[in-house]
């Protein structure tokens, strides 16, 4: 209703404001003016629309900020994003200034030198001096930002050492709910491949292979201990999907015929989140970020960090994937294998 | 309102003339861009997949190679005795590069029966990637080619028709430019489907 | 080919089938319009189901049917409203609309020609276009819905109607669509390069063009370039959807069972399709830039301030953005070898852009500025390069991408720096060069009106999406109140769809004062605005043929606004010097 109010008067604003100035324009022409020129007065208040337009985008920016910069995401809670989020700021600090200081260039000329008719514009045509400084400062800048992006970037990517104390997930996407699977014991999982999708094996974990026997699968939350390397593998059943853990600043994207991987330390438990954050129902979460059908905007997973004990405990109480098989010596021949 | 005078109707052909073989060169840039969109499709399947079957080109592609040569060859020949006025030769000249851009069909027909029978499908189950990028890369051309053969028709009939001379041949030189390419660009195709996919 | 050279010539051959470069321009400028409208409502649509999710409205209701229970839309049909809007806006609006109309319009009369090399394939061009949008609009109608895959349509989602309905029939026909858009689009750039390379009048050096006219080239190249690998990328796709290859498909698992086609993979296509994708980008916004920069020169009453540089700076851009594809894909889990060469690249493309932004800037400084409504939309342009711009330079950096990639900081990006920048580049030509297109004037008060509702409405829209994903919200969502997290930005939604429905009733002004000023507007002057270029020296009826007589000759570049002797007098007299006016004897041509 309200949205249908508002529609409605803006409408005759509109229609109305459009009416009175052509009506203006009309009997201006009667008058013989030109009515394409711009008078002078009319150029005036078009500069001072200008600088009211400054106003009005800068106070918006700001009040959005004052407003709602307290929603963003709060601290990270990996260690990489850490790196992640100072990158960003120093961005930010080269960002900020750029855009006040250009924007209040650009629409304080156009204020200052709104048409008079008294006066020249000047004939300023070039100057190699002031383009090589506006080359080349942006030039530096950016270096600086390159050099501190990839540096980030290098290690974020780069994989964690096998040898390292560390846990292997692997994430499933399907359209439109996310299975995750331990590694276990042997650090290992085993093969799967959408041919052994068959009942509750959603993930197609291929049962002939030792390496899954130890694999723990759960389906609508799953647990890391803090402050330890997570090695995350990537799959997708069908469609592509893209696991997204803003609060981890971690994003990789599953791809059907493909693994794809991302690792991270998570160092904030979710029991510390909630204080920070300063609600009791904070949950992290695991969101579908690649447009992947009708339901993408409901395909989420929860994700608990907790200490190193209280992990192991919820890990230990998981249902082993070889527990779930009704004879280990059956088990291959569920589905017609390939390769 | 203005109208066109009969000098504009000269300025028509002037544009023609200064322009028809810039637009055939800037097609053939965006041809060039279309087949390489699929050639490094090529590279990049490859590259993600390591059962990537190797397939021997049948020996009829290499026929069409040196079909399509010999058919360049005698085409510029044509366009060289038409700049000296022998309409002749130019008629005769065509005409086997007709011929010749007929037979060059052919043998691509005989090239993808020779696959075929070696069970090298395009699609269903027992295709890949490699089998359908020869299929698709190699029927791809011919449709250029098709393009081709029907310029060459238009040419022969206008060189039958004697419509061409010693300083009127903007219409066999534009049809040789996209020849020469059909023939360059199969020549590539093929070395790429040979050595490289 | 023939040509119809009679006063006399019947209805369909001037109005429809014309050859004439500047019918062809109105032709793509009122079919890229009308498409822009459908996609504005569309946008308007989708906005109240995110500001006010659930909610049943009776628009809704009448304009959706059975894509909407009572008047609430549907999820899959959400996203096909998000598809075609994305789809229509990139390419019917801002690639042919904006591009096919002052390609069309200025080439021609900004370099003296005729016409364009050959009426016939500019005519073509056009058919091919507008075939193109009449299939784009029927795929709205037919079973499963239109396309709804998002415009970069990713495989497996849109090679498999088990995904998703819109994959079925609806994908069928956008591919269609898009094939005809393409071979149009090529025909038009072939035509507009060869134009420009070939048929300038005497004296029109490649350095004495106007800057429309490089970025109109520039533009076509890189059209040449990218839209056939796009072609391919689409065949491709046709192929894997009808006939059973396995380009982009791999393991996959869908509707109960597992689907016989192996060995490709959904990043191929991603690859080719960003190869056209990002220079896609610039392939809507250099028209843009081109024609402010001839506003901003012409309005200012001063030559454009480093006519080389911003040249050398849209070259740059156009070479640049062929090999910056890849930053679009930085958590596909690429090379991140790869991904640093792309960081690189992209973060490059920032110099260029900067110096044209303070090109701009010290063009308006010490100028003499009339604020025709051309004038405001060219200054709103400046306006929206930087802010959308600089936000680039997070999305660019690999590492941060990550975390931003897909949410709606990306969407608030894009929309700025692309879609704003790229339609105030539109608005401003349509309002300058309306004179030529239409011998009639159009109203300046409701003009500088539509401005200011646009440009504040417009930031009202995008600024506030930088803030959203920045909390971490995913585009292309249904509905973000789904789940907790992002309970509390409701509030964002609702101002954000409060403005879209604004913005899209003050479009209505822009509607009424093209259409009436077009029929009714005051009669246009030769040259309203006091310009230099060769376009206000032909009458403003449109003959065939451009000019009576000769076509004039010339003599300097376009941009001698408010050149002085050395007593401060105005050389000539006025503070402008036409391009078909001899040098003076006191005057020198070292201008640029």
């Amino acid at each position: 209703m309200m949205v249908l109010l508002v529609s409605v008067t803006v409408l005759l604003v509109i229609i109305s404001a459009a009416q009175i100035l052509k009506i203006a324009e009309l009997s201006a022409i009667s008058k013989g003016v030109k009515v394409y020129e711009i008078s002078e007065k009319d150029n005036r208040v078009q500069a001072v629309l200008m600088l009211v337009f400054l106003v009005f985008y800068f106070s918006f920016f700001a009040w959005q900020y004052l407003k709602w910069s307290h929603l963003m995401l709060p601290v990270s809670a990996s260690e990489h994003g850490v790196g992640v989020d100072s990158l960003m700021n120093v961005t930010w600090l080269f960002i900020i200034p750029v855009f006040i200081i250009t924007h209040i260039l650009l629409f304080w000329f156009a204020f200052k030198y709104a048409f008079k008719a008294n006066r020249k514009a000047v004939f300023f045509s070039h100057s190699n001096k002031l383009e090589l400084v506006w080359t080349l400062v942006p030039s530096l800048a950016l270096t600086v930002l390159i050099l501190y992006g990839l540096n980030n970037w290098n290690k974020i990517m780069t994989p964690v050492n096998s040898e390292e104390d560390h846990v292997l997930i692997e994430l499933l996407g399907q359209q439109f709910s996310w299975g995750a699977r331990y590694a276990g014991d042997d650090k290992k999982l085993g093969r799967a491949n959408v041919n052994y999708i068959e009942g509750a094996n959603f993930m197609g974990i291929d049962s002939t292979d030792n390496n899954c026997k130890d694999d723990i699968v759960v389906k609508g939350e799953f647990h890391i201990p803090v402050n330890v390397p997570v090695q995350f593998v990537m799959r997708s059943n069908d469609v592509l999907h893209s696991a997204y853990m803003p609060h981890f600043r971690a994003q990789m994207n599953c791809v059907p015929g493909m693994k794809t991987q991302f690792n991270f330390v998570p160092t904030i438990t979710s029991k510390e989140m909630k204080k920070i954050t300063n609600n009791e129902n904070f949950e992290y979460l695991l969101l579908c970020n690649k447009i992947c059908g009708a339901a993408h905007y409901n395909m989420q997973m929860n994700i608990v960090v907790e200490s190193k004990e209280d992990y192991a405990k919820w890990l230990s109480s998981q249902k082993k994937f070889g527990s779930s098989l009704p004879n280990p010596s059956e088990g291959g021949a569920l589905v017609e294998t390939q390769k | 309102m203005a109208s066109i005078t009969l000098q504009d109707l000269n300025t028509k052909a002037e544009i023609r003339k200064k322009t028809a073989k810039p637009l055939l060169w800037i097609g053939i840039v965006s041809i060039v861009m279309f087949f390489s969109g699929w050639t490094s499709a090529v590279i990049v399947s490859k590259g993600g997949n390591g059962n990537w079957l190797n397939i021997e080109l049948p020996f009829a592609f290499s026929l069409s190679t040196i079909i399509i040569v010999l058919s360049s060859l005698l085409f510029h020949y044509g366009l060289i005795s038409i700049k000296k006025d022998n309409k002749k030769m130019l008629k005769l000249a065509v005409s086997l590069t007709l011929v010749l851009g007929l037979l060059f069909v052919v043998s691509q027909f005989y090239g993808w029966k020779e696959l075929y029978s070696n069970g090298i499908v395009a699609t269903g189950s027992s295709s890949t990637n490699a089998s359908s990028f020869i299929y698709l890369i190699t029927v791809f051309h011919v449709l250029h080619l098709l393009a081709g053969i029907i310029s060459l028709i238009v040419v022969s009939v206008k060189s039958y028709k004697e419509k061409y001379n010693s300083t009127n041949f903007l219409g066999v030189e534009v049809s040789i430019i996209y020849w020469h390419f059909l023939g360059a660009l199969w020549i590539y195709l093929f070395l790429f489907l040979k050595y490289i996919a | 080919m023939s040509t119809h050279h009679h006063h006399d010539q019947d209805f369909l051959f001037k109005y429809v089938f014309s050859q004439d470069h500047k019918m062809i321009s109105k032709q793509f400028l009122i079919t890229g319009f009308i498409m822009g409208f459908i996609g504005l409502i569309m946008s308007t649509l989708f906005r109240l189901q995110l500001g006010w999710p659930g909610e049943s409205f009776w628009i809704i209701d009448k304009l959706l049917g059975s894509w909407a229970e009572n008047g609430v839309m549907a999820p899959d049909k959400y996203l096909a409203l998000v598809t075609m809007h994305g789809t229509i806006m990139v390419f019917f609006l801002l690639t042919a609309g904006l591009s096919g109309t002052f390609s069309n319009l200025l080439i021609p009369l900004q370099i003296g020609a005729r016409d364009m090399a050959s009426g016939f394939l500019n005519m073509l061009s056009f058919w091919f276009f507008f075939l193109s949008s009449v299939i784009m609009l029927i795929s709205l109608g037919v079973e499963g819905g239109a396309a709804s895959a998002g415009w970069t349509i990713y495989p497996p989602l849109s090679a498999l109607p088990q995904a998703i309905p819109g994959s079925g029939l609806g994908m069928t026909l956008w591919l269609v669509a898009m094939a005809l858009f393409i071979v149009g689009s090529l025909l038009g750039s072939l035509n507009y390069i060869v134009t420009i390379l070939n048929l300038r009048t005497k004296g029109m050096s490649m350095t004495r063009l106007p800057l429309t006219i490089w970025a109109f080239l520039l533009t076509a190249i890189i059209g040449v370039v990218s839209f056939p690998v796009l072609l391919s990328a689409a065949l491709l796709l046709i192929f894997d959807r009808g006939f059973g290859t396995s380009f982009y498909l791999s393991d996959i698992y869908i509707g109960g069972q597992v689907l016989e086609h192996n060995g490709g993979s959904p990043i191929l296509f991603e690859h080719l399709f960003w190869f056209l994708g990002h220079p896609e980008v610039y392939i809507v916004l250099l028209p843009a830039l081109g024609i402010t920069s001839e506003i901003i020169s012409t309005m200012t009453r001063k030559p454009i301030f480093g006519y080389r540089a911003m040249i050398g700076s849209m070259v740059a851009i156009a070479f640049l953005s062929t090999i910056v594809w890849g930053h679009h894909m930085f958590v596909t889990g690429m090379n991140p070898f790869l991904g640093a060469v792309f960081t690189f690249t992209t973060l490059l493309i920032a110099i260029p852009s900067a110096v044209k932004v303070f090109n701009y800037l010290t063009t308006l400084w010490k100028g003499n500025i009339k604020f025709s409504p051309a004038t405001l939309f060219s200054i709103g342009l400046v306006s929206t390069f930087i802010s959308g711009g600089l936000t680039g330079l997070i999305l660019g950096d690999s590492a941060l991408d990550i975390n931003v990639h897909d949410t709606y900081f990306v969407v608030g990006h894009f929309h700025i720096v692309m879609g704003l920048s790229a339609i105030f580049g539109m608005f401003a030509g349509v309002y300058h060069w309306f004179p030529k297109l239409f011998g009639r004037m159009m109203n300046n008060k409701i003009g500088q009106l539509h401005f200011w509702i646009t440009i504040v409405c417009a930031y009202g829209i995008f600024f506030p999406m930088h803030f959203l994903g920045l909390a971490g919200v995913p585009r292309r969502y249904y509905t973000n109140s789904e789940f907790p997290l992002f309970d509390n930005l409701l509030d964002i939604n609702v101002l954000i769809s409060t403005f879209a429905i604004i913005i899209a009733f003050g479009q209505l002004l822009f509607l009424y004062n093209f259409v009436f000023s077009a029929l009714r507007g005051p009669k246009a002057p030769q040259n309203p605005w006091d310009s230099n270029s060769l376009e206000w020296t032909a009458p403003v009826e449109h003959i065939h043929g451009n000019w009576y007589g000769d076509i004039p000759e010339v003599y300097r570049w376009p941009y001698d606004y408010s050149k002085v002797d050395e007593n401060g007098e105005y050389i000539g007299g006025k503070d402008f010097i036409p391009q078909t006016t001899p040098l003076y004897d006191n005057e020198t041509d070292e201008a640029h």
